[in-house]
């Protein structure tokens, strides 16, 4: 076994030990192996699906080579370019709408007050909520006949009452992004008022003595320092949104008529409701890419503040 | 012109006012299925606060034909079996990785970071014809397995951020004083970091216990998880809003209580892609 190298004073998180190692092995394979059976064996097996041309309704084995054809049919599918549409906006509503009340409510809460304390302590607590109950609930607050939300909204704004809410594309895209935008919000609320606090506040102290508007100070000091968290969490976001799925079962179905088709909804129907295998695995394929894309824009990110 | 001083508490109590609507906005619709669940047939259709609260809807939802009892032991099967698989494999290789010193280290630390967004539906679309073929589908098994997929990747990067934030001095003084590294390991490291295992194993846990799409293929009737399973409280008029409000309360009052205990690494936990 190799020797502990010389002591620093501050050490955290330094690698000691060096060589070749038995027991490095024998720890790290197990997590290898199961990683490689769940996510590295699919990925592959998806991959070669996605030339082959499998009906599953009429034979449990994969049928022949298709070449590029899954790709290229993709690509003149109403259904799925509906899809890719339908998922480009609900990313834009969704994310845009998390980060401004995100924003909103950080702000709001930022001072220190006990009724905000109170609040902050609050904001995890829709996140952790199943995204199938989210949707239901969500469902039942915007009944048009008998929930409370859409009641509300129709007091408020009369011309509204009554609104099926889940009955246009879309109010209908817009439900399902609050439902899930309930959660992230305070979320990025918790996330942006960790980084106002690392804000010296000499320097809005600074613009203000200069002169300076709330206004003034929130576009040219604050915002730009939030910058990097902003970033962060909108990748996340964009990350999350892109695998839209519960609520739309739960609450559309991916209608009306397919408006409320996210690009994860369809491949469900095209895999496990077609049983398309072929197809399916080759527009998941799609998926994948540019799911990689902002997954590799993240892990980079994060990494880089690492170190 | 209004003076400053009525300005200023105006201003106050505006931002008073925007911070009740902020808590509102958060626990409204939580408050409000808890309502529900405890409203007859009649009251769940009204908006009234006052009503003749009853627990009948959690009598009915645990009696037949709804038997939601079963489908908590399910889910509590198969999210209790994912942490355990889970944590143990992922606090040896956080450990490795944050410890030793290796060629391609930093690589394969990326490669399993990277293994985090792989789309469940790419996952699902081969485990669904190989579980049909060998007959797992429709087992908690075949969850387990599928949920081993996004519970590994996260609960690793996760335990190396509390193994690297944890001095090696102490292993260093125990391996002076004569311990191997598996001594140490178990005597010293594993200790010192049990709070951030138990934090991993309750992020891992509430993201099996919520989890929908795996559970909606890959089961039928026998091993239904809560979640799929409340969507069977249906009459012919669409959902029975009572009753499934009672099984949401039995989905979310066991998530709500563990976020408790990890508040403080909330946002981390998210961060590195606990919850998908």
């Amino acid at each position: 076994m190799d020797l502990p190298q010389k002591s620093s004073a501050r050490s955290v998180g330094k690698p000691r030990r060096t060589g070749s190692n038995p027991l490095r092995w024998a720890l790290l394979t197990p997590a290898l192996l199961v990683i490689g059976l769940t996510v590295i064996y699919p990925l592959l097996s998806s991959f070669v699906t996605s030339f082959r041309n499998w009906q599953l309704i009429n034979s449990p084995s994969p049928g022949g080579f298709v070449g590029l054809d899954n790709y290229t049919r993709a690509f003149t599918d109403e259904g799925f370019l509906n899809s890719l549409k339908v998922s480009a906006l609900y990313v834009l509503v969704s994310v845009s709408l998390s980060l401004i009340l995100g924003l909103g409510i950080a702000l709001l809460l930022s001072k220190p007050t006990r009724l905000n304390t109170f609040a902050r302590a609050l904001l995890i607590f829709p996140f952790a909520v199943a995204p199938v109950l989210k949707g239901f609930s969500w469902r039942f607050m915007l009944n048009p006949e008998y929930g409370v939300y859409a009641k509300m909204v129709g007091t408020v704004i009369p011309p509204l009452k009554g609104y099926l809410w889940l009955g246009h594309d879309f109010s209908a895209l817009l439900t399902l992004a609050m439902s899930e935008v309930w959660g992230w919000a305070p979320l990025f609320a918790l996330m942006f008022i960790g980084a106002l606090g690392s804000i010296p506040s000499e320097i809005t102290e600074a613009a203000r003595v200069d002169g300076a508007t709330g206004w003034h100070i929130f576009w040219r000091i604050t915002l730009p320092l939030l910058a990097p968290v902003v970033y962060i969490v909108a990748l996340l976001k964009i990350i999350s949104a892109l695998k839209m799925f519960d609520q739309v079962v739960i609450m559309t179905g991916g209608g009306p008529g397919n408006a409320t088709q996210t690009l994860y909804y369809y491949i469900y129907q095209l895999a496990f409701r077609n049983l398309d295998m072929g197809y399916a695995s080759a527009v998941s394929y799609l998926l994948v890419v540019v799911m990689g894309l902002f997954a590799f824009l993240y892990v980079r990110t994060l990494l880089r503040g690492r170190s | 012109m209004l003076n400053p001083i009525l300005r200023k508490r105006l201003g106050q109590g505006a931002e008073i006012l925007a911070t009740l609507a902020v808590i509102f906005f958060v626990l409204f619709p939580l408050v409000w299925i808890t309502l529900a669940s405890l409203k007859n047939q009649v009251d769940v259709y009204s908006t009234r606060l006052f009503f003749q609260p009853t627990l009948d809807n959690f009598r009915i939802i645990f009696s037949d034909p709804i038997l939601l009892g079963s489908k908590v032991w399910v889910s509590a099967l198969v999210s209790f079996t994912t942490v355990a698989v889970t944590i143990p494999l992922a606090a040896a290789a956080a450990y490795v990785i944050s410890r030793h010193q290796f060629r391609g280290r930093d690589t394969l630390f990326v490669a399993i970071l990277v293994t985090q967004f792989v789309p469940a539906v790419v996952v699902a679309i081969p485990f669904f014809t190989l579980f049909r073929n060998i007959g797992l589908i429709d087992t908690p098994w075949a969850l387990v397995i599928v949920y081993l997929s996004f519970t590994l990747p996260y609960a690793i990067w996760m335990l190396r951020g509390f193994f690297d934030a944890l001095p090696v001095e102490v292993e260093e003084a125990a391996y002076i004083d004569g311990c191997n590294e598996l001594q140490i390991l178990r005597y010293v490291t594993v200790p010192l970091v049990m709070p951030g295992i138990l934090v991993s194993a309750v992020f891992a846990f509430i993201s099996a216990w919520n989890e929908f799409f795996f559970a909606l293929i890959l089961t039928r009737s026998n091993s239904l998880t809560l979640p799929v399973g409340i969507m069977t409280i249906t009459g012919v008029r669409g959902p029975m809003w009572e009753q499934l409000a009672a099984g949401g309360m039995i989905v979310m009052i066991p998530i709500l209580v563990m976020s408790l205990f990890i508040r403080r690494y909330f946002v981390q936990g998210i961060t590195v892609g606990a919850f998908k």
